[in-house]
């Protein structure tokens, strides 16, 4: 059932925004929930977080970070008004909502996109949300949108070095968040903390927020394949027992989740992520070279 | 009319390809007949009363089966009207012969009581319903039977949602739609077809085929919704307000894992996963296509049902030296015959009575090996009749770069959660219509069964069907009194 890409555009380096119409899923989704997404007849499935909706016109926002095949043949190929064959969702459980009191909300890159509807409805509830964007200064997004809709929004970008890799970025993002989330929590009161990004990165935050008790819920990112509890690719060990992320979570509290494990499974297919990468790269320059 | 033939003792064999070559690639593995060969096999049927013959009785969707071999002997002289007489015949019982022809256990249905096995073989059902589809498709013989049924199909203005497309659902919507109802396929995954989409491999069942029999089913005025999941894109509550009935065919999606230390390891798949991931995603061609799947150089498949074949033959095909681990023994695999067979010829190796406790991973979080323990048979039976197996307290650890546990399934959770809705022990509960605790909604498959088999569920289907036009007749009759 192919759904059509009603806009597109290019919000910061790799981090593409498109609105799509999928009504099935706008006229149910909630804040917490994700969708599946497969663009290409060859394509494969992969989770997205729509951070908008329109439930009367039936469309969904989307903003994908560019770091691999699947994010970049999208970005290059997709056009407004093109079709994509399938977007099913709403998927996982909505983020619980309940007033918390003072909130800190921490989203690491493109983290920043799952982070919006859930702090924005948190903030609804009367809730004080400050939301904290940890980044590549090159690839802040949706400032605008944040200090609308919370309390007190922060962007504590950094600047890129030359030939650093993600591994290089990641360990960054690491060492930034620990300094600012250290830093808010010394000097400030929060109820709770709520973390989206990349498993280590998070892993990190925890371990500041633990030192001061404070509740924290970490929505996670493991492998997904088909979402909607079949496969249990999402799997992680939560309280000692195994739970799937997809119709368990994604959403979980990040005292109870196996940390080291979560960032085991997420590298799994490294290698075949980048030979993936390669021969779409390869195929690109084969089309430049007939052109 | 009858007529008295020479026995003919022997089975006519289908075609085959050799392990060796077949092993290289997710080809199909039996070639099935010609139509020569066909009707010679169909020439050895006896041809046992309508009211009499068992293996009408041992079909779950009682397919007259007599009836549509003898079409193929009848018309002899002229194949393509042979094969849309006997087409004819079996579409009466079973919208996807094509299907239910490859993967059928016609061992324990049809073939069991068939008269013929008192002498010699017993005729080759599956590969001959199989031949009809197949050959009727090849010679758009089933697009044209099709445009003759759809015009007296008599619509009843009422709807019928249906959710999940794998079996159960196709069949029961193929029914439906031939009694004149509008019906609604709700399907989460993005193919229709369930578990033959996704779980039983293209060297079984090619997906083209399946495919293809889903097309006539949506040719039939069946709409098929796709990234619907119900329970989360719309509720079971909802479909019954837009909807006359619904019937639940959601399948036992979910998978059992093995409860022990590091089943979290890298390497470690459900078979569920393993299966999704090469069927579906089609991950035997990355990266032509994008989904990855890691097979290492040995891998330990955990199960031996008809599943844990699947995987361990899809596995053997990437390469790799596979071993079935079973904690009973070689009397109690449960998986087809054939199957084993085909398993045995591409140099799977099986292990009986042992046990998986602990999966001993690397420093990087990658399994490496298996520790399981070594099981023994007990002269008691369980419920099931199979041996009761206990522990010996020896151990045995083999090496495995990949795992894939096929050790059964649940029925999905996101639908047995409904409000209202009756389960015991994970199954949906249904009386003798197979109509659920809330009326008007109906189920069918592994669903109310746990893990059976495919034909199990299109019978469900079936049956489901005409329970769901029986009460709805009586509905529309209620409003018309």
């Amino acid at each position: 059932m192919p759904y059509r890409i009603l806009d597109k555009k290019e919000l910061a380096m790799n981090e593409v925004w498109y609105r799509i119409h999928a009504p099935h899923v706008a006229k149910k989704i909630q804040a917490g929930q994700f969708v599946i997404v497969r663009a290409f007849p060859t394509g494969e499935r992969i989770p997205l977080t729509p951070i908008r909706w329109d439930r009367e016109e039936g469309w969904i926002e989307l903003v994908t970070f560019v770091r691999g095949k699947t994010t970049m043949k999208m970005a290059n190929e997709l056009k407004p008004g093109d079709e994509i064959l399938n977007v099913a969702g709403p998927l996982g459980n909505p983020a619980p909502m309940k007033k918390y009191g003072r909130i800190l909300a921490v989203g690491l890159i493109t983290g920043m996109v799952e982070v919006f509807p859930i702090a924005r409805a948190l903030q609804e509830l009367g809730n004080d949300v400050t939301t904290l964007h940890i980044t590549p200064n090159p690839m802040v997004i949706l400032k605008e949108d944040f200090e609308e809709s919370v309390s007190r929004h922060i962007v504590e970008g950094f600047d890129l070095q030359e030939g650093w890799g993600m591994n290089e970025i990641s360990q960054e993002l690491a060492k930034r968040a620990v300094a600012k989330v250290r830093e808010l929590l010394e000097n400030e009161h929060f109820d709770m903390v709520l973390t989206v990004g990349p498993a280590g990165g998070q892993k990190a935050i925890f371990n500041v927020v633990k030192e001061y008790g404070i509740p924290m819920h970490a929505d996670l990112h493991p492998i997904m394949v088909d979402a909607t509890g079949m496969c249990g690719a999402c799997r992680v060990t939560v309280g000692g027992e195994v739970k799937f992320a997809c119709i368990d979570g994604p959403g979980f509290d990040a005292y109870k989740v196996d940390w080291d494990e979560l960032i085991h499974r997420t590298g799994f297919y490294a290698p075949m992520e980048k030979l993936a990468m390669e021969h779409y790269l390869k195929g690109l320059q084969a089309q430049g070279g007939e052109q | 009319m009858a007529v008295r033939r020479k026995i003919i003792k022997e089975r006519v064999p289908t075609p085959e390809r050799p392990p060796e070559e077949r092993v290289k690639d997710f080809g199909e593995v039996n070639l099935g007949y010609t139509f020569e060969l066909a009707v010679k096999e169909a020439e050895r049927c006896l041809q046992c009363p309508y009211d009499y013959a068992p293996c009408i009785k041992g079909c779950p969707v009682h397919i007259n089966i007599p009836g549509f071999i003898s079409k193929l002997v009848e018309y002899r002289d002229n194949p393509d009207k042979a094969v849309k007489e006997a087409l004819n015949v079996i579409w009466a019982c079973n919208s996807l012969p094509a299907t239910t022809g490859r993967v059928c256990p016609q061992e324990d249905q049809c073939e069991m009581n068939c008269v013929m096995g008192k002498v010699g073989d017993k005729i080759n059902i599956g590969k001959l319903e199989r031949f009809v589809a197949d050959y009727a498709r090849e010679k758009g013989i089933d697009e044209q039977l099709l445009l003759e049924i759809i015009p007296k199909i008599e619509k009843t203005g009422q709807g019928v949602a249906i959710i999940g497309a794998g079996p159960a659902g196709l069949t029961a919507a193929g029914e439906l739609a031939k009694l004149g109802y509008d019906v609604t396929i709700y399907e989460a995954l993005h193919e229709a077809g369930g578990v033959l989409m996704y779980g039983i491999p293209e060297f079984r069942l090619p997906k083209e085929i399946v495919e293809k029999e889903i097309d006539k089913l949506r040719k039939l005025g069946v709409r098929i919704l796709t990234d619907h999941v119900v329970g989360r894109t719309v509720t079971i509550e909802e479909l019954l307000e837009e909807y006359n009935a619904v019937f639940i065919g959601s399948g036992a999606g979910t998978p059992r894992l093995v409860n022990a230390p590091g089943i979290n390891l890298n390497g470690i798949y459900t078979a569920n996963e393993f299966l999704t991931r090469v069927n579906l995603m089609k991950a035997y061609k990355f990266p032509e296509y994008d989904t990855p799947v890691y097979v290492g150089k040995r891998v330990i498949v955990i199960g031996a049902g008809n599943t844990a074949m699947d995987a361990a033959r899809s596995a053997r095909r990437f390469g790799a030296d596979v071993t079935i681990a079973y904690r009973r023994g070689e009397e109690d695999v449960s998986a087809r015959e054939e199957e084993v067979e085909h398993a045995k010829e591409e140099g799977i190796k099986f292990e009986y009575f042992i046990n998986p406790v602990e999966f001993i991973g690397d420093e990087n979080g990658n399994v490496k090996a298996v520790k399981f323990e070594k099981m023994k048979a007990l002269e008691e039976r369980d419920k099931r009749g199979k041996r009761k197996i206990v522990g010996t307290g020896e151990y045995v650890t083999l090496e495995a770069d990949t795992v894939i546990i096929a050790i059964g399934k649940h029925p999905n959770r996101l639908i047995i959660n409904t409000p209202g809705l009756e389960v015991e022990r994970g199954r949906i509960v249904v009386d003798e219509n197979l109509m659920t605790s809330i009326p008007g909604v109906f189920a069918g498959g592994d669903a109310i069964r746990g893990e059976a088999t495919v034909i199990l569920a299109m019978g469900d289907g079936r049956r489901a069907a005409k329970a769901i036009h029986e009460y709805l007749t009586k509905k529309r009759e209620g409003q018309n009194a």
